[in-house]
């Protein structure tokens, strides 16, 4: 458990495995969005049994006792064991809690248990005392949870558990900001013809789609490495063409953006991403038995180079070239990965 | 390594893990085929291990946050609670909630003296001068309850019958499963919610009992209500005591922090509340179907107390390794010994007193 300050909604727990992983705490907005959709299902459940309970009474007003019995029954189970069973049961989800992407977790991220269900849905009671009014729905769980960093009501408290939210969507980079931007080519490098990954990485963060910053702004935080950088390696600016001078001044209010865009593609791309394919030559690789799996880029980057000769392919390793990794797969690996990711071709 | 290239490499492992997590978490535990959980632990372990890797070379956050998202999700698939069995439930039941109660007798008996002492208090004082009583309850509950208890309001068993307990029996698991759950949770506020509750119950049970004793319809509420008050009676005062378990923890956290604290005494609660709730659902069949039962009075007050009886050995020999120890004890052959012949020493503090 980490004890920095922070200002964002994610706990760190270590994994049996030793891995620093972090939950990302939910907030009251979705759960309140779950709390709301099982609170309806609740009432549906309800209001089913109180229309068989109807129907058995039919025209003659004279109600079954036994429907009653039923419907009273349900509407215990419903008001006092539903969430508890539910998050025994499903692993720490309602059906709310599941349409949410939410779970409820122990606060050391292993599961919960019977009893840490039943408790936290037990003191729904206390959490949802209404203090300030008749409006002020679960003011007591609310104000927990305000002042709680794992935003904690008091059923969360006192059972040592929390909610977290799992939904998760596919990261790689945020996509286009590259697109139309050229490479700086070495020759324009007097320094060291190279960035480390995590400048690439800072970089990167600084064109994330969900940050709202302004162009101006994103140019004036940008400054500051684009210098730095410029030195490192040794750069220098090309200066107005004279025959179309305007061009470089129009671009020059997003001089730093731009360079430090150009040193994402230079560094941190293949070479061949996302440029038109060209034609592969046929290897003249072959094996005595079964096929060897070798992808795109290998490909390309053999260019036809590499034949029966070479010992690194017989034996079925990886070799490493200058521009890009060229990766062997014989059908005994391929199996014991279990498949193949799609892109990978056989070659003859 | 250069980060694209381990993007390259890894790839193809990430998404096998995704796919297979997504087909997982659907199915049930028990459909699990042992090749897809070793294959699913193993990538889940080559995952942590790209995780550290990507934290320890500060490859860029977005990466990162996506292998984070992929190890939080096998965590969760993989790491589950225990399946527990209806095994478990039973021997919660008959042995582990009988000697939780002793262990926290204390406030079983705190929570029986705020209960029984108003209780008291307002059946004598109603008893000698209902002047006082209406005082204390709404004349209209005073009356209504003299009404019912006006005559023998037993019914012969008669086609009838099923279906009005059966309303009931309903009623009673809702309205008094619903009380005791409440008095628990109402500890969550430093116990005041709890000392209310039972002090209130105690107040108005006992004045309308004290109505009916002045009333003289006394033998038909006894005979009535001795059944399943033994289960009744006992499980509201625990539900207090639970109540009381949780808010002592916030008053008095001794050597732990307060939050500390009021972990380790909510357990400890909200197993009592889970016991007395189960307790009340015995109660509310009871109370259904056999109280109400047109039979002779007499018979009614064998069964119900043995029906006390049966409570009162529960609790107190539940959990000490079965019969033959209770009847050992019964016999002053002393607890030691019984134990050695279970062979099983059962770890309880304080047991000697009782």
């Amino acid at each position: 458990m980490s004890h920095q300050l922070k200002v964002d909604t994610r706990v760190t727990v270590e994994t049996p495995e030793g891995v620093d992983f972090q939950f990302v705490i939910a907030g009251p907005g979705k759960r309140g969005m779950s709390f709301f959709i099982d609170a309806l299902i609740k009432t549906g459940v309800a209001v089913l049994a109180f229309l068989l309970f109807a129907l058995t009474a039919g025209g003659t007003g004279d109600p079954s006792g036994v429907a009653a019995g039923i419907m009273l029954f349900t509407w215990f189970c419903m008001s006092w064991l539903y969430g508890s069973c539910f998050e025994a049961f499903w692993n720490g989800q309602t059906p709310g809690k599941k349409s949410q992407n939410l779970r409820v977790v122990r606060t050391n991220g292993t599961p919960i248990g019977w009893f840490e269900a039943f408790g936290r849905n037990l003191l729904l009671v206390a959490d949802g005392m209404l203090v300030l009014g008749p409006l002020a729905l679960n003011t007591v769980g609310l104000i927990s949870m305000a002042g709680t960093r794992r935003m904690q009501r008091l059923g969360d408290l006192v059972f040592d558990t929390m909610v977290i939210d799992e939904s998760r969507e596919f990261i790689s980079r945020a996509p286009g900001i590259t697109q139309g931007i050229e490479r700086i080519p070495r020759f324009q490098c007097r320094g060291r013809y190279q960035v480390p990954e995590r400048t690439l990485a800072v970089i990167e963060r600084l064109f994330e789609g969900d940050r709202l910053i302004s162009d101006g702004r994103r140019e004036e935080i940008a400054r500051t490495l684009s210098v730095t950088l410029r030195q490192r390696l040794g750069y220098e600016d090309a200066g107005p063409d004279p025959v179309n001078p305007n061009t470089y001044f129009a671009q020059s209010p997003t001089k730093h953006t731009t360079f430090l865009k150009r040193i994402l593609k230079t560094f941190s791309e293949d070479m061949n991403e996302g440029e038109v394919e060209p034609a592969v030559s046929p290897l003249s690789v072959t094996r005595s038995s079964g096929s060897i799996w070798i992808t795109p880029t290998s490909r390309r980057a053999l260019g036809g180079a590499v034949d029966e000769a070479n010992p690194a392919v017989a034996a079925g390793t990886t070799i490493i070239d200058e521009n890009a990794s060229l990766e062997f797969l014989h059908d005994a690996d391929v199996e014991a990965r279990g498949g193949l990711p799609e892109d990978w071709r056989p070659m003859q | 390594m250069n980060r694209e290239r381990f993007i390259r490499q890894r790839r193809c492992d990430w998404q096998q893990f995704e796919s297979l997590l997504s087909r997982m978490k659907g199915l049930r535990l028990n459909r699990w085929s042992g090749h897809d959980i070793s294959r699913l632990s193993s990538l889940y372990r080559s995952v942590c291990y790209d995780l550290s890797l990507v934290q320890s070379r500060e490859w860029g956050s977005r990466l990162e946050q996506y292998l984070n998202d992929l190890v939080a999700e096998g965590h969760n698939c993989l790491y589950r609670s225990p399946p527990r069995s209806l095994d478990t439930a039973l021997n919660f039941l008959s042995d582990g909630f009988p000697r939780l109660l002793r262990q926290r007798k204390h406030f079983f008996f705190v929570a029986l003296a705020l209960f029984l002492v108003p209780f008291l208090a307002a059946m004598v004082t109603a008893a000698v001068d209902p002047v006082m009583a209406e005082q204390l309850i709404d004349k209209s509950n005073m009356e209504q309850a003299g009404s019912s208890y006006e005559k023998e309001l037993y019914r012969n068993i008669d086609s009838k019958f099923a279906e009005e307990r059966t309303l009931m029996a309903g009623f009673y698991v809702w309205h008094n499963v619903g009380i005791a759950f409440r008095c628990f949770a109402l500890g969550a506020f430093f116990g005041i919610g709890t000392v209310v509750t039972l002090l209130f119950n105690g107040l108005s049970l006992g004045a309308i009992l004290g109505y009916l004793i002045h009333r003289g319809f006394s033998d038909n509420f006894f005979s009535f209500a001795i059944s399943h008050g033994s289960f009744e009676l006992t499980a509201i005062v625990i539900a207090g005591a639970a109540g009381l378990v949780l808010g002592w923890g916030m008053i008095h956290p001794g050597e732990y922090s307060r939050l500390e604290s009021l972990q380790i005494h909510g357990i400890d609660a909200i197993k009592l509340a889970a016991g007395a709730g189960f307790m009340l659902m015995i109660a509310a069949l009871i109370e259904g179907y056999f109280s109400p039962m047109a039979i002779p009075h007499l018979v009614k007050y064998v069964v119900g107390s043995m029906l006390w009886g049966l409570v009162f050995i529960y609790l107190m020999y539940g959990g000490r390794g079965g019969l033959a120890v209770a009847l050992s004890d019964v016999d002053r052959s002393g607890s030691g010994q019984a134990r050695a012949i279970t062979g099983a020493p059962i770890p309880e503090s304080g047991e000697s007193s009782l």
